[in-house]
């Protein structure tokens, strides 16, 4: 009914939608196929040292490895509507000779087009991203300001597990869309659907499972002229569910999230903007077997925040409040990024007894087997060192409260201040609930800019303070401070060549209860309290050459030292040289 | 003020919105509590008995109080000071009452309780230091719905055939020597090896025992119910570690009617079970695993034990075979509860 009236309403189509070709570029597609891609070398050596080797002859003190890559992205253009690329990957591991260590994939398959100048479609792979609470991907742990450093190699993350600057999610599926513009009150509106499948059946217990999605976004034209008064308005909603009559399993999931989203502009002149912006809904989870649903749990959330955008003074402050029920459940927005559970590449084991190594700033800064896009049915297994404010990102569960920033950006600095004052709403075995407070602050000062001279010279920092507290009697109490701190140097010396400096220390003091958890995020025990006394250091510092834009090449040399481990290892040294060589065409 | 910049407007709807925010949520705390998990334990109220003696079969019972400061699993463990019997109730609470704790002379580990003084022993698996103990006297044993074929006490003369007819049974027959019974004092043991010296006999049954109707005083035994599924028939079996006992128990039925076992005339509904383990353990059986049908029931006259050697898995020279047997008894409806 809501698109009925829509389209009643509507003046005409937009006619081009987004993504969808433009004719000039048809007819440049139309002159052939195009052959894009990456290559890739990338060589490491990583060596280990410390007390946590004494009585270890297992563990290798050295390790090296390293990748040829080449994925090669075809695009062809049949038709002035139809859009078809693929990327074929050819690898060959370093060392690997005789067809050992080398492998030929497609990366990367997905068709698009346009329906009568109205609709457009894409099939196979695609990025999705709706509002935070449906359908987001929450940045990872243990970044705030990536110094230039450590940008090389999370680059290379973001492009093997298809992240984007955004916070889109890769999925398996199709999607639709279009756009409608009307002459009055409403300036447009965007559609748009997708169903992709994100796990397939094993024929016996595990069933297929599917995400789908649709979002409505409204745009307003100036409903009060004199005050500027507009408003974006956006009506989202993802469903998540398991096909039970795929293979022999009877039971699975629903997982509905519907939400609101708003951003009302209530007064805007040239120089400044007032706004209220935020989101509201409903997640509700449901488990059946067969026809008969035996768990059903449903919660709500809402945040709303004001702004302030001094336009001539490049500012925007905001603050807000935001309440997410502890049974607030959106798989497609709590799953994170980072899997501490997954088994690491380098050194997953160490020590005497080969003990799993808890993931550390050097995992975090280098190792794609940590990372996933995956969609995980159950709130992911966290670090309170890195985050525990906000460890799911914006829809984290559980969590009420305050937060404020600020956004500071000319063409010589860009800063910005962001921090929560955020409470439990539940207690975790106990009525005693966690005060959260978090801070984080980053920028980037170009140097070169004030000193005028030609090469680049930035400086990154970041810093990210947070506490936890609880109170009540002393099995109750917890007390954790963290402090993650990232400083970098990128230093033109002379045209395209760079030197590289990074450092991120990371300072964890204090203990924690982390519960274990199940499906449906229910907590099934609370395992011994954590001790923490952690100092975490890595190093970097390397040169990078830049032949042109999108090819360049790096040696850098990094040092981790982590000293203090609160989980069963002692004192360790990873130190680690690598050459990068990437180039995109 | 308020017009110049929108609040007007902006106002009521954070007002809404910050109510919708508020709105309740499910805040009982998740689970388990921490006090529970982690609070040092600490017995507020010690171990005590409703009674210091109690007889079971006046149909009494015997209830433990204690309290924790905490939730925590907690096991109550009634040992027979004399019969070895064991019997134990777990919880977990943050209190001990008769609700949770209430001992009406069942048993979880054979042997049966006997008159006998008994101890109880209030302990923590997480807190192995922990134990609080008292003592308790059993002045009349429970009494077990069903019908009591034999408990072997009483010397069952022609009413039990022993079958050796190789001689290969060892120091069988009803006994009251080496372990303890499981019920009172006596047992009935077969035991022995096939074909010890390896010669050409090599049949794999050793020997046999035959308990016969008369035992009870009847022609036939008189089972609880007729309908096979509904009858259980119940018995104590302590076996061997070796891998190389079988029984096969049956139900003698009396096809031709004429009131006693004849060999060849009447038929014999048997099961073949597993032995090969270390200590009393109750043995139940399904009327209907037999093969019996509700006329046959009518007319058991007894019940028959045969002891086979696996001798396809026996090692050379052979090793002996066994089993103890106690307390047969039928039940009606469900196998007899401790």
């Amino acid at each position: 009914m809501v698109l009925t009236i829509l389209f009643a309403c509507a003046s005409e189509g937009l006619a081009q939608a987004e993504g969808a070709l433009s004719d000039q570029e048809a007819e440049t597609f139309l002159k052939g196929v195009n052959f894009n891609g990456l290559g890739r070398v990338y060589l490491r050596q990583t060596d280990i040292e410390g007390d946590v080797l004494e009585n270890d002859s297992l563990t290798p003190r050295r390790l090296t490895d390293g990748e040829f890559l080449l994925d090669l992205k075809i695009n062809a253009t049949p038709n002035k509507k139809t859009e078809v690329q693929s990327i074929l990957r050819l690898r060959n591991e370093f060392g690997g000779f005789f067809g050992a260590g080398q492998s030929i994939e497609v990366r990367e398959l997905w068709a698009r087009g346009i329906i009568a100048n109205r609709v457009e479609y894409r099939v196979g792979d695609m990025d999705i991203e709706m509002s935070p609470f449906t359908f987001y991907l929450p940045t990872e742990e243990g970044v705030i300001n990536q110094p230039s450093a450590f940008e090389l190699q999370r680059d290379v993350i973001y492009y093997e597990q298809f992240y984007t600057d955004e916070h889109s999610r890769r999925m398996q599926g199709a999607n639709l869309n279009f756009g409608l513009k009307f002459a009055q009150v409403l300036k447009d509106a965007d559609l748009r659907g997708f169903i992709a499948r994100v796990r397939g059946t094993d024929f016996l217990t595990i069933p297929t499972r599917w995400s789908s999605g649709g979002e409505l976004k409204l745009r307003t034209r100036k409903l009060v002229d004199a005050t500027g008064t507009k408003a974006d308005l956006g009506f989202n909603i993802a469903y998540t569910f398991d096909d039970l009559k795929s293979g022999d399993a009877n039971s699975g999931i629903r997982n509905t999230v519907y939400t609101f989203e708003y951003n009302v502009i209530g007064y805007e002149t040239k120089k400044m903007e007032y706004s209220l912006f935020g989101e509201m809904g409903r997640s509700v989870l449901t488990s059946k077997n067969d026809s008969t649903t035996f768990f059903t749990t449903d919660d709500v959330f809402a945040t709303v925040n004001a702004g302030a955008r001094f336009k001539e003074k490049d500012l925007f402050v905001h603050a807000g409040f935001s309440d997410v029920g502890p049974d607030f459940f959106s798989i497609g927005a709590q799953s994170k990024r980072v899997d501490f559970d997954a088994a690491k590449t380098f050194y997953n084991r160490i020590g005497q007894d080969q003990d799993v190594r808890n993931i550390t700033l050097f995992d975090l800064s280098r190792d794609v087997a940590i990372y996933t896009y995956q969609l995980s049915d159950r709130l992911m297994t966290y670090d309170p060192r890195f985050s525990n404010t906000f460890p799911y990102g914006p829809a984290t569960p559980n969590r009420r409260g305050l937060n404020y920033g600020a956004d500071y950006e000319n063409s010589k600095v860009q800063a910005s201040l962001n921090g929560a004052v955020m409470s439990e709403i539940r207690g975790q075995g106990t009525e005693q609930l966690k005060d959260f407070f978090l801070v984080q602050a980053k920028a980037n000062v170009n140097v070169n800019k004030f000193l005028e001279w030609e090469n680049n010279i930035n400086v990154t920092v970041g810093y990210q303070y947070e506490s936890t507290n609880r109170g009540g009697i002393e099995v109750e109490q917890v007390d954790l401070n963290s402090n993650l701190f990232e400083a970098g140097l990128e230093l033109e010396l002379f045209e395209d060549f760079e030197v590289l400096f990074g450092a991120k220390i990371l300072d964890a003091v204090g203990s924690d209860y982390i519960p274990r958890i199940d499906e449906f995020n229910d907590v099934v025990d609370f395992p011994q309290r954590t001790e923490y006394d952690d100092t975490e250091t890595l190093l970097a510092g390397g040169v990078k050459y830049t032949f042109k834009e999108g090819i360049y090449l790096t040696l850098q040399y990094q040092s981790f030292d982590a000293t203090g481990r609160s989980d069963s290892f002692r004192d360790y040294t990873l130190n680690q040289i690598f050459v990068l060589y990437t180039m995109k065409f | 003020m308020s017009n110049k910049f929108g609040l007007k407007r902006i106002l009521p709807l954070a007002i809404a919105l910050v109510l919708f925010a508020a709105c309740d949520h499910d805040t009982e705390p998740e689970t388990p509590s921490l006090f529970d998990r982690f609070a040092p334990l600490e017995l507020l109220d010690s171990l005590q008995s409703s009674t210091t003696e109690v007889d079971f079969s006046a149909g009494q019972s015997v209830s433990f109080t204690a309290r924790f400061n905490k939730n925590i699993d907690w096991v109550i463990t009634i040992t027979g000071q004399l019969s070895g019997g064991v019997k134990t109730i777990e919880g977990f609470d943050l209190i001990v009452d008769p609700d949770n704790a209430t001992w009406e002379g069942g048993t979880t580990d054979l042997p049966l309780f006997r008159e006998e003084p008994c101890m109880v022993v209030l302990s923590v698996p997480e807190e192995p230091e922990f134990g609080d103990t008292l003592m308790i006297e059993v002045l009349g044993t429970r009494v077990y719905e069903g019908t009591l074929v034999t408990d072997f006490e009483d010397n069952p003369g022609a009413c039990i055939q022993l079958g050796d007819f190789e001689f290969e049974l060892n120091n069988s027959g009803r006994r009251d020597d080496i372990i303890t019974a499981a019920q009172g004092d006596f047992f009935y043991r077969l035991a022995g090896t096939d074909n010890e010296t390896g010669g050409p006999t090599d049949n794999f049954f050793v020997g046999l025992a035959r308990i016969f109707a008369c035992i009870t005083g009847e022609t036939y035994i008189q089972v609880p119910t007729t309908v096979p599924e509904n009858l259980y028939l119940n018995l104590f079996v302590e076996g061997r570690a070796t891998p190389y006992t079988r029984v096969v128990l049956g139900l003698i039925i009396d096809s031709n009617d004429s009131g006693d076992f004849e060999e060849g005339a009447d038929a014999i509904r048997s099961l073949e079970f597993d032995p090969t383990y270390t200590g009393w353990r109750l043995q139940s059986f399904n009327g209907s695993d037999f093969g019996v049908t509700q006329e046959e029931l009518q007319k058991v006259v007894g019940i028959e034990l045969v002891l086979i050697s696996l001798n396809n898995l026996q090692p050379s020279p052979r090793e002996e075979v066994g089993f103890e047997t106690d307390y047969v008894i039928f039940t009606q409806n469900r196998p007899l509860e401790l």
